[in-house]
C-alpha cells in the first residue's frame, strides 16, 4: 500500500530510501535533464535535490553546456509557454494510474527519459493523504486503517492542485508525513511545467481528474507479481514483518484494487501490461505527446519582431517615458557613445536608473494623509499605500537595476529570473527563478536595462502572472526600449505598466535596438567579447 | 544656529507683516495674519501657495505623489531621524538632479556600439560650481557629489543675529576662478530669505553676476522668494515646495542637534 512506497527521486531507484522521513512526493525540479541522472542516488547533490522546496533551479547538466567561440553559452531552459498574446498554453497532463507496486514511477520515468524535454513535473496523489485523526492515527499504526480507499485522499485539493498546475500556475504541493499522518508546515513549490505527469492508485476514481488528464495510462501487472514486489519492499527495506504486510494487503489493498482501482481501467487510453519494461507501450505513449507538444509550439521571438502590426508609430497607453530633460539627453549621450569608458558608464547609467525609479515610484498608488509639523500645524500630504514592494530582476543586466531601487526603497525584496536566448531556435528561454515568498497579489517592479523584442520581459510577465501578481501590480522598468518590444508588451499586457528613459524606433535582424547602446550587460561587466 | 530657525511663530508673524507689505502678491499668495492664526489654532491645513504668481526665474517641481510623500515625511513630526534623512537625501538628489538639467548644453552625436549614430547632448563642463549655506545647506552637498563627481564646492557660513535679526558673514571660501562659474547656490530652507540675500552679496563681491546664480531649494515661504526676487530679479530659484511654513527643523533634525 501506498503507506510503505519509498519514491523521492525521480530516477533513483526506490529501494534507496529506507527512511519513512523520505517518504515524499515525487517532484522533478522541472529542469533536472532526465537524460542524465545522478551518479548515485544516495550522492549529495541527490540529497540536496531531495531537501529543495522550490521546484526550479540552475541546471548541472555538463552537456548543457555549449562553447561558442569564446563564449560560454547555457542551454536547456524552458521555452515560451504562452502565445503572442501573453495567453497561457495549457500543460499536457498525463495521468497514470495502477495498482500498489504496478510500476507507475517506472513508466512516468520511462516516459520522462523518452521524452527528452525539459520542464517535466511528476505529481504524486500520494502528497493528498488526508490529515488523520487521533483514533485513525492509532488504526493506521495497528493496520487498520484503508490508505488505498478514495476517502483517503484529499480529492478536492487534488483537483485544485492539478487544474492550476495545468493551466501553467505555480502551486503548493503539501508534503505528507507518513509517520504522524499530517501535513508538513511547509509545502513544495512546484511551477512551470511543460508536461505534468500525475500518478496514483486512484489517478482516476473522480471524474474531474480523469477530465483534467489529456492522456490516461494505466498500468497492468499481474497481481502476483505486485504482492511479490510489495513484500520485498515492506519486509527488507521497511524491516516490516510478513504478518503484517500479508494481513493489511489481505484487508485492504486486495479488496480496493478490486472494488475501487481495476474498474478505472475503463477510463484509460492506453493500458500499459507488464509496466515500465513495455518499451513498445511506452514509445507509442512519448510519440503521441511530442505530436501533441508540436502542435502546441511556436517560434516566439521571430514571430514578434515579424508582426507587422507593431509598427504604428502609435505607442501604447500603458508606457511611460521619463521626461526627456537636457540632462537626460546629456546621460544618454554619455552612456550610448561606445568611446565611453566603462566607469562613466557604470556611473551615469546608475544616475539614470535612480532618476527613473524615482518616477517609477510615482506612479505606485498613494493616499492623502494630514501630518503634525514642529511648526505646529497640520500638513497635508501623502503616503505610499503600498505595504511592501517587490523587485524582481531579469539576470544578468537586470541586477544592475537593484542598487537604485535599494536607494529608494529601504525594505524591498528582490526575486530573480534568469533568461537567455536559445542560439538555434532564438527563442527564450527560462533557466532559472527566485521570487521572494508573499509575492502574490503585491505590486511588483520588473527591472531590465534594454527591452529589444520584448520576449524575454513578457516570459518574465507571464513567470509573475502564473505566481499570482495582477497584471495592473506590474511596473516593467527599463532604460532603453525598442519600439517593437514596447508594442510586443503592451499588446500581450494591456495593464502591465511600462517605464522607460528612451523609445529606439528601429530593430535591426539580428533584434538589436538601432542606435541603442550596445549589449548592455556586457558593457556594464566588462565582459564584451 | 541656523540663520532661518527663528521660532515659528515669530517667523510666521514676520512673514505676514512683511506679505502684507509687498503687495505684488495675488490673492492666493497674500496671507492674512488673522486667517493663520485661527487655522493655526483650529489645527486647520494651510493651503500651499500656487506658484504661478512668481516671475519665471521660480521654478517649482513638479509634484509627484512620491515627492509628496518625502515632503511629508521631513514634515511629520513622528519621522524618526533615520527615514528623515533617507527621505530628505531622496528629495535632494531629485533637486540637483533637476538643477543640473537648467545648466547649458549643448548639441552632440555619438556612435553607438551598434555603429549608429544618436544625437544626444553634452554638458558643458568646468563651467559650474556648488557654493552651500552653511550648515543646512552642507546637507545637500553629498547629493550634489553624488551626481558630479569632481564639482568644485565652496562655501559660506551666515548667522543671524539673534538681537537684531541681522544676517553677519562669518566665512566664505570659493573656487579661485568662481568670476566666470555658474553657481548652484545650496540652501535647502529659504524662509525669511535674509541668509541667501546675504549669500549672494557675498557671491557678487567675488564677481559673480547674480544671472548666473541658481539658488537649490527644498521648500521656500512666498515671502522669502518675494524678497529675494524683488532684490534680484534675475536669480534663478529651484525649489520642491511654496508654502506660509517651511519645516525650519530641518538642520537640525538632519544633524541631530535637535
Amino acid at each position: 500500500m501506498s503507506l510503505t512506497r519509498a519514491v523521492s527521486l525521480p530516477f533513483g531507484s526506490r529501494s534507496s530510501s529506507p527512511s519513512d522521513n523520505e517518504d515524499e512526493p515525487v517532484l522533478l525540479s522541472p529542469n533536472l535533464s532526465p537524460t542524465k541522472p545522478p551518479k548515485s542516488p544516495n550522492s549529495r547533490a541527490a540529497a540536496l535535490q531531495r531537501r529543495r522546496l522550490r521546484t526550479t533551479s540552475f541546471t548541472e547538466n555538463v552537456q548543457d553546456v555549449i562553447h561558442k567561440g569564446k563564449r560560454t553559452i547555457y542551454t536547456a531552459g524552458r521555452p515560451p509557454w504562452y502565445d503572442t498574446k501573453g495567453e497561457l498554453k495549457e500543460a499536457f497532463v498525463i495521468g497514470i494510474c495502477g495498482g500498489s507496486a504496478s510500476g507507475k514511477t517506472t513508466v512516468a520515468r520511462k516516459i520522462i527519459e523518452a521524452l527528452d524535454i525539459q520542464w517535466v513535473s511528476i505529481l504524486s496523489m500520494d502528497s493528498f493523504y488526508k490529515i488523520l485523526s487521533e483514533e485513525q492515527h492509532a488504526q493506521a499504526n495497528a493496520s487498520e486503517y484503508n490508505f488505498d480507499h478514495p476517502d483517503a485522499f484529499d480529492v478536492d485539493l487534488l483537483v485544485q492542485t492539478l487544474k492550476r498546475l495545468k493551466s501553467g500556475k505555480q502551486v503548493e504541493v503539501p508534503m505528507y508525513n507518513f509517520t504522524s499522518h499530517s501535513r508538513e508546515k511547509q509545502t513544495k513549490r512546484l511551477y512551470g511545467a511543460n508536461v505534468v505527469i500525475f500518478e496514483g492508485i486512484l489517478a482516476f476514481c473522480d471524474e474531474r481528474l480523469i477530465e483534467l488528464c489529456d492522456m490516461k495510462v494505466f498500468v497492468d501487472t499481474d497481481p502476483d507479481i505486485r504482492l511479490a514486489r510489495r513484500l520485498s519492499r515492506d519486509i527488507t527495506d521497511r524491516g516490516r514483518d510478513l504478518d503484517s504486510v500479508l494481513k493489511q494487503y489481505m484487508k485492504f489493498v486486495k479488496p480496493s484494487y478490486d472494488h475501487c482501482i481495476a474498474p478505472t481501467m475503463r477510463h484509460a487510453d492506453i493500458i500499459v501490461p507488464r509496466g515500465g519494461e513495455n518499451v513498445v507501450a511506452v514509445t507509442l505513449i512519448v510519440q503521441h505527446v511530442h505530436s501533441q507538444l508540436l502542435q502546441r509550439g511556436f517560434k516566439l521571438r521571430t514571430k514578434l519582431a515579424q508582426d507587422d502590426h507593431f509598427d504604428s508609430d502609435e505607442l501604447p497607453k500603458n508606457l511611460h517615458i521619463l521626461k526627456e530633460t537636457d540632462q537626460i539627453q546629456g546621460i544618454h549621450a554619455l552612456i550610448r557613445s561606445k568611446e565611453t569608458t566603462r566607469d562613466d558608464f557604470i556611473f551615469y547609467s546608475q544616475r539614470l536608473m535612480r532618476l527613473l525609479i524615482e518616477d517609477v515610484m510615482s506612479m505606485l498608488p498613494f493616499s492623502t494623509v494630514t501630518v503634525n509639523t514642529p511648526q505646529g500645524f497640520v500638513y497635508q500630504g501623502k503616503r505610499l499605500d503600498v505595504k511592501q514592494i517587490f523587485g524582481v530582476s531579469i539576470m544578468r543586466a537586470g541586477e544592475v537595476m537593484e542598487p537604485a531601487l535599494c536607494e529608494v526603497c529601504k525594505d524591498v525584496r528582490i526575486g530573480k529570473i534568469l533568461i537567455q536566448t536559445n542560439m538555434e531556435t532564438h527563442e527564450p528561454e527560462l533557466h532559472y527563478l527566485r521570487l521572494p515568498k508573499g509575492i502574490r497579489g503585491h505590486h511588483v517592479i520588473l527591472m531590465d536595462p534594454t527591452v529589444a523584442t520584448g520576449a524575454a520581459a513578457i516570459m518574465a510577465i507571464r513567470v509573475l502572472l502564473d505566481h499570482d501578481v495582477p497584471e495592473e501590480n506590474i511596473y516593467l522598468v527599463s532604460l532603453i526600449m525598442a519600439q517593437q518590444g514596447v508594442h510586443s508588451v503592451g499588446y500581450a499586457f494591456p495593464k502591465v505598466k511600462i517605464c522607460t528613459t528612451a523609445v529606439d524606433k528601429i530593430l535591426d535582424d539580428n533584434f538589436h535596438i538601432i542606435p541603442g547602446i550596445g549589449n548592455f550587460g556586457d558593457r556594464y561587466f566588462g565582459t564584451e567579447p | 544656529m541656523e540663520p532661518d530657525l527663528i521660532s515659528n511663530h515669530q517667523s510666521t508673524s514676520e512673514l505676514c507683516k512683511e506679505g502684507d507689505v509687498g503687495g505684488d502678491l495675488q490673492s492666493p499668495t497674500h496671507i492674512n495674519p488673522l486667517t493663520i492664526s485661527v487655522d493655526m489654532k483650529s489645527d486647520h491645513q494651510v493651503v500651499a501657495i500656487c506658484p504661478n504668481n512668481f516671475p519665471n526665474h521660480v521654478t517649482v517641481i513638479r509634484a509627484t505623489d512620491q515627492m509628496k510623500e518625502l515632503q511629508t515625511y521631513i514634515r511629520d513630526v513622528d519621522t524618526t531621524r533615520s527615514d528623515f534623512r533617507f527621505c530628505a537625501d531622496r528629495l535632494i538628489r531629485m533637486v540637483v538632479e533637476e538643477a543640473l538639467s537648467s545648466l547649458p548644453y549643448e548639441g552632440v552625436e555619438v556612435t553607438t556600439p551598434s555603429g549608429a549614430k544618436y544625437q544626444g547632448k553634452k554638458f558643458m563642463k568646468g563651467g559650474t560650481c556648488g557654493v552651500s549655506i552653511m550648515r543646512s545647506g552642507e546637507a545637500m552637498e553629498t547629493g550634489l557629489r553624488d551626481c558630479c563627481r569632481s564639482i568644485r564646492i565652496g562655501k559660506i557660513l551666515i548667522q543671524t543675529d539673534t538681537e537684531t535679526q541681522e544676517a553677519k558673514v562669518f566665512y566664505a571660501k570659493f573656487p579661485a576662478d568662481i568670476t566666470n562659474r555658474k553657481v548652484l547656490l545650496l540652501y535647502p530652507i529659504m524662509s525669511s530669505g535674509n541668509s541667501v540675500a546675504m549669500a549672494i552679496e557675498v557671491l557678487k563681491q567675488h564677481g559673480v553676476k547674480v544671472a548666473d546664480v541658481l539658488l537649490v531649494s527644498l521648500f521656500c515661504t512666498p515671502f522669502g522668494l518675494e524678497h529675494v526676487t524683488k532684490e534680484y530679479p534675475n536669480l534663478k530659484i529651484l525649489t520642491t515646495e511654496i508654502h506660509p511654513i517651511t519645516p525650519n527643523h530641518f538642520g537640525q533634525k538632519y544633524f541631530g542637534t535637535e
